[in-house]
């Protein structure tokens, strides 16, 4: 998991993400990601299509492996997509078996 | 992929990129009365070195000193005359004629633009570094790291591990010690020899001393705060079950086994070179920087009417990327109307300040070579985590016959995820030359198509909306 510093922590505006139909407070100059990285850490982020968890690794729109639904829209480059107040997220963490071979992209 | 012409915006400039290069380029051109268009992937000004600088969320005792440099060259940036594109993907790039063609897709829609000159300012990536257990959750890049701290001042919950060679291994432990939350241990994968360097090339060590002091610096703020700094490292491994919970490492024969909630691992930035290859431009590889670089003549042109600047062509940093970026809008507005007296002038001290820049990168590349090869990793190691293909997953299909980069991306996909093969290109072509007795040169790289950018079938039909902004 990761918390803000103190001082970022008491003067930054903030909005409502839902997060798996939660509600979760959080810093409005954030990606998507970083906010999950914050409120909900890399457990659990996303399952990749050969059955192993994943969460993301660059930050920078290069791995991919921040992947993640937004607005019902899935597959989403979490790193690249600042918050928005009441934006819906759904961690991809099916409870199905993995297809093997199956790209998530 | 070509479109109808009359919907598309026409630009006489365009850049991509609005980091340190792409910023230098676009207020130079203003400067000199030419309004160009900047595409950036991003949603502010800045690039990653920069990220944020408009509203830091961190303060400057943490973020340093050198961050302020950025907040002027934002600032100068934003008073200019540009047009500023950020949230806004450049998909695919052709030439047409002398101008090109680009593919641009913002808020879910495409839209086609045409320029007669092209900046590519897109920047640097940080090379991948595969060791078994990298796709664990809990292992993240230093990078990535940095870009939480600057975007929303975020820390670690627990102290981390540092794993890695290079300066930014270093200022990434120093800012969370400035931030109160140093890291357990540094694992340096330095190897000992590399750190002499600087005594035995002194002229590239005067150069290059800037750097060395800031990097001395943090070190010993490092030590004097109690951080272990471990050195003599030749393997390392991630271990959990679904999260990261262990790291195993090698140190003078002997391994050792230390709890780890998040390993930060970091072995320098390489240039991105999706959109310079899937131009068809020439790239050789360069063995100081251990990565493929477009190749470019004295003007920073790679050919007719296009420059490549910044960390995207070479690494060379940020400063020296805002002197590439100004350096190619001079070629632009000499190759448009010409230069004046002062510009010459102005051109000429920035090409000397750039060689000697360069004359301490020199340095800096053979201190800091990518440690721990890849045909040295277990071969379970994964190579590409898109699809999830091991070491020796690759080394089966070379030994089954792969030849080169297309064939073994055709026997086993690798490089066909999402990722489009940033993440595993370079490795799988070391390790075809390493198990082949090729050059990277020889075996070279598979081939790029668009879209360059990940895109989905839904903002592929969405036609753009058509602006008439011919300037």
């Amino acid at each position: 998991m990761f918390r803000r510093l103190p001082e970022t922590a008491s003067d930054s505006a903030e909005v409502t993400l839902w997060v798996d139909g939660e509600p979760r407070q959080v810093g409005a100059t954030l990606s998507v990601a970083a906010a999950l990285l914050q409120q909900h850490g890399w457990a659990e982020y996303r399952l990749h299509h050969d059955g192993t968890p994943r969460a993301p690794l660059c930050m920078m729109g290069v791995c991919h492996d921040c992947l993640i639904t937004i607005d019902g829209e899935p597959n989403r480059q979490g790193c690249l997509v600042i918050v928005k107040d009441g934006m819906r997220i759904e961690t991809q963490m099916p409870a199905a078996q993995p297809t093997p071979g199956a790209s998530t992209g | 992929m070509s479109e109808n012409s009359t919907s598309s915006q026409v630009a006489e400039v365009a850049i991509i990129g609005a980091g340190p290069s792409g910023l230098a380029a676009a207020t130079r051109l203003a400067k000199a009365g030419l309004k160009p268009v900047v595409f950036d992937l991003n949603a502010a000004p800045g690039g990653q070195v920069y990220r944020q600088v408009e509203s830091p969320q961190a303060d400057l005792r943490v973020t340093g000193i050198d961050y302020r440099l950025g907040q002027r060259v934002v600032e100068a940036f934003r008073r200019a005359r540009v047009d500023y594109r950020p949230d806004s993907r450049v998909w695919w790039v052709q030439r047409v004629d002398a101008g090109f063609e680009l593919g641009v897709l913002h808020e879910g829609r495409s839209a086609v633009w045409r320029a007669r000159r092209l900046i590519l300012c897109h920047g640097a990536m940080e090379r991948p570094f595969p060791f078994p257990g990298w796709q664990l959750p809990g292992v993240m890049t230093a990078g990535a790291a940095q870009v939480l701290l600057k975007q929303g001042g975020l820390l670690p919950e627990d102290a981390p591990i540092l794993v890695g060679s290079g300066p930014l291994i270093y200022l990434l432990g120093w800012q969370y010690l400035q931030a109160g939350r140093p890291p357990t241990c540094i694992l340096d994968l330095t190897p000992r020899h590399q750190w002499r360097l600087p005594l035995r090339q002194p002229v590239k060590a005067w150069h290059a001393r800037g750097y060395l002091f800031k990097g001395l610096k943090m070190m010993l703020a490092l030590k004097r705060a109690g951080v272990a700094i471990e050195r003599d490292i030749d393997a390392l491994e991630a271990i959990g079950d679904k999260v990261l919970e262990q790291i195993r490492y090698r140190q003078r024969g002997h391994w050792k086994q230390r709890p780890a909630s998040l390993l930060l691992s970091h072995v320098g930035v390489v240039p991105e070179t999706h959109l310079t290859r899937s131009l068809g431009l020439t790239h050789r590889w360069h063995a100081e920087q251990q990565s493929f670089l477009p190749v470019r003549d004295d003007t920073l042109s790679a050919d007719e009417n296009l420059w490549v600047v910044g960390d995207g062509a070479a690494i060379g940093g940020a400063v020296n990327a805002m002197r590439e970026g100004t350096l190619s809008a001079l070629e632009v507005i000499a190759s448009h109307h010409g230069l004046t007296k002062e510009e010459r002038h102005e051109r000429d001290g920035l090409r000397r300040e750039r060689a000697r820049d360069l004359c301490a990168r020199q340095l800096l590349d053979a201190m800091f070579l990518p440690p721990l090869n890849i045909d040295a990793m277990p071969e379970e190691t994964i190579i590409c985590r898109c699809e999830a293909l091991t070491r020796g997953d690759l080394d089966q299909a070379i030994s089954d016959g792969a030849e080169g980069p297309n064939q073994l991306k055709a026997f086993t996909r690798c490089g066909m995820g999402p990722c489009q093969g940033r993440q595993c290109s370079v490795n799988a072509t070391l390790l075809l030359s390493r198990r082949l007795a090729q050059t990277p040169d020889q075996i070279g790289q598979w081939q790029i198509r668009p879209p360059v950018q990940t895109i989905t079938l839904g903002e592929l039909a969405t036609p753009g909306v058509v602006e008439n902004r011919e300037t």
